[in-house]
C-alpha cells in the first residue's frame, strides 16, 4: 500500500512567505501553485535557474544534471528548487532572478 | 587489443572526419531538413562505431547527466558530444534555438515532440501540444530543426548514451525555450552568444 505524502513547510526567504509542500512535490512545484514568482526555466534539472541556498533543513533531490547542480556546489549548501523535495520543514533562498 | 591512448587518438581522428562530413553535407545547401537527415544519419552512422567510445575514457555523471565534449569547433563553429543521462534524468520540452541532431550509443531514450500553438504575445504564457514520440535506441537517431521541441526521458534501468551535434557549441548557446504544458507557461534561459 502506498504511503501518504507528508506535508512540511517550505520558508522561501526572497519572498517571505511559508508555504506547504507535500514530501511528492517539488518547491518549485509548490511555489508556482501558491502564486510565487519563483525563478525557473527548465524546471527539470538542467539549466539552474532555479538555484537557490538551501538555509535550513533537509531535501531529496530528483535526478539533474551535473551542469545544473555539482558535488561542490551541493556540498556548499545550494539545491535546485526543481528537483528538491522536503523531508523536513526548511528554508531557501532562490540566487538569480529567470529570464525569459 | 588496442591501447586507450590509440583509441582515444583513433576517436579524435574519427570525430575530425565526421564534423568535416557534416560540413560537406550543408555546404551547397546549407541547413534545411535534407542536410540535416543527412547529418543525422551521419551521426548514427558514427555513434555504431562503439569501439571508440568505450565507457573507461568518459567519467559517469557525479549526478545524473554529463556531456563529454569530443570535439568543439571555434567560434560559430558545430560542438560535438557524447553524452550521458542515467535513469531517471528527463528535460522538460524546449527548444535549443540551434539545431541539433542525436544518436544512441547504448541504452534508450524517449523524446516526445511537440508544436506551440499560441501567438507567443503574451509573455511568459505558451501552449504546446504532442504530435510525435521517438524511442532513440542504438541504430537510431533524431534531428531538429532551430525551434522543433522536444522533452527527452531515459527509458529503462540503463544509462543512455549518445552523440549530440548541435550547430553551436553548448558554451555559445543561443536562448534555450522551455516550455511547461502543465503551468502553460514558457522559459528562456539567457543567451550565451556574448561568449563567442
Amino acid at each position: 500500500m502506498a504511503r501518504s505524502a507528508k506535508t512540511f513547510q517550505v520558508t522561501i526567504r526572497n519572498s517571505g512567505q511559508t508555504i506547504a509542500c507535500t514530501t511528492d512535490r517539488t518547491i518549485l512545484q509548490a511555489a508556482i501553485a501558491a502564486g510565487i514568482d519563483y525563478p525557473y526555466a527548465c524546471a527539470t534539472g538542467n539549466c539552474a535557474t532555479c538555484v537557490s541556498k538551501l538555509e535550513e533543513g533537509k531535501v531529496s533531490l530528483l535526478p539533474h544534471s551535473d551542469a545544473a547542480l555539482g558535488k561542490a556546489q551541493l556540498k556548499s549548501g545550494l539545491t535546485l528548487a526543481c528537483r528538491a523535495r522536503p523531508r523536513s520543514d526548511v528554508t531557501v533562498n532562490w540566487l538569480a532572478r529567470a529570464g525569459g | 587489443m588496442a591501447l586507450p591512448t590509440d583509441v582515444a587518438a583513433r576517436r579524435a581522428r574519427a570525430c575530425k572526419t565526421f564534423l568535416e562530413q557534416a560540413h560537406a553535407a550543408t555546404a551547397a545547401e546549407g541547413i534545411n531538413p535534407s542536410t540535416l537527415h543527412a547529418i543525422k544519419l551521419k551521426l548514427v552512422a558514427f555513434a555504431k562505431r562503439t569501439e571508440l567510445f568505450p565507457l573507461a575514457d568518459f567519467a559517469m555523471p557525479e549526478a545524473q547527466a554529463r556531456n563529454h565534449p569530443l570535439l568543439v569547433e571555434d567560434n560559430d563553429g558545430y560542438g560535438l558530444y557524447l553524452t550521458i543521462s542515467l535513469p531517471g534524468k528527463e528535460a522538460a520540452p524546449h527548444d535549443h534555438g540551434i539545431w541539433c541532431a542525436n544518436a544512441a550509443i547504448s541504452g534508450r531514450e524517449r523524446h516526445v515532440f511537440y508544436r506551440r500553438t499560441d501567438d507567443g504575445k503574451q509573455n511568459g504564457h505558451a501552449i504546446v501540444v504532442k504530435v510525435g514520440e521517438v524511442v532513440v535506441e542504438p541504430g537510431t537517431g533524431i534531428v531538429m530543426a532551430d525551434h522543433d521541441i522536444h522533452s527527452t526521458e531515459v527509458v529503462g534501468d540503463r544509462p543512455a548514451i549518445g552523440l549530440s551535434l548541435y550547430g553551436y557549441a553548448l558554451a555559445r548557446f543561443p536562448s534555450v525555450t522551455w516550455f511547461h504544458p502543465e503551468y502553460s507557461s514558457v522559459r528562456a534561459t539567457p543567451s550565451r552568444r556574448h561568449a563567442a
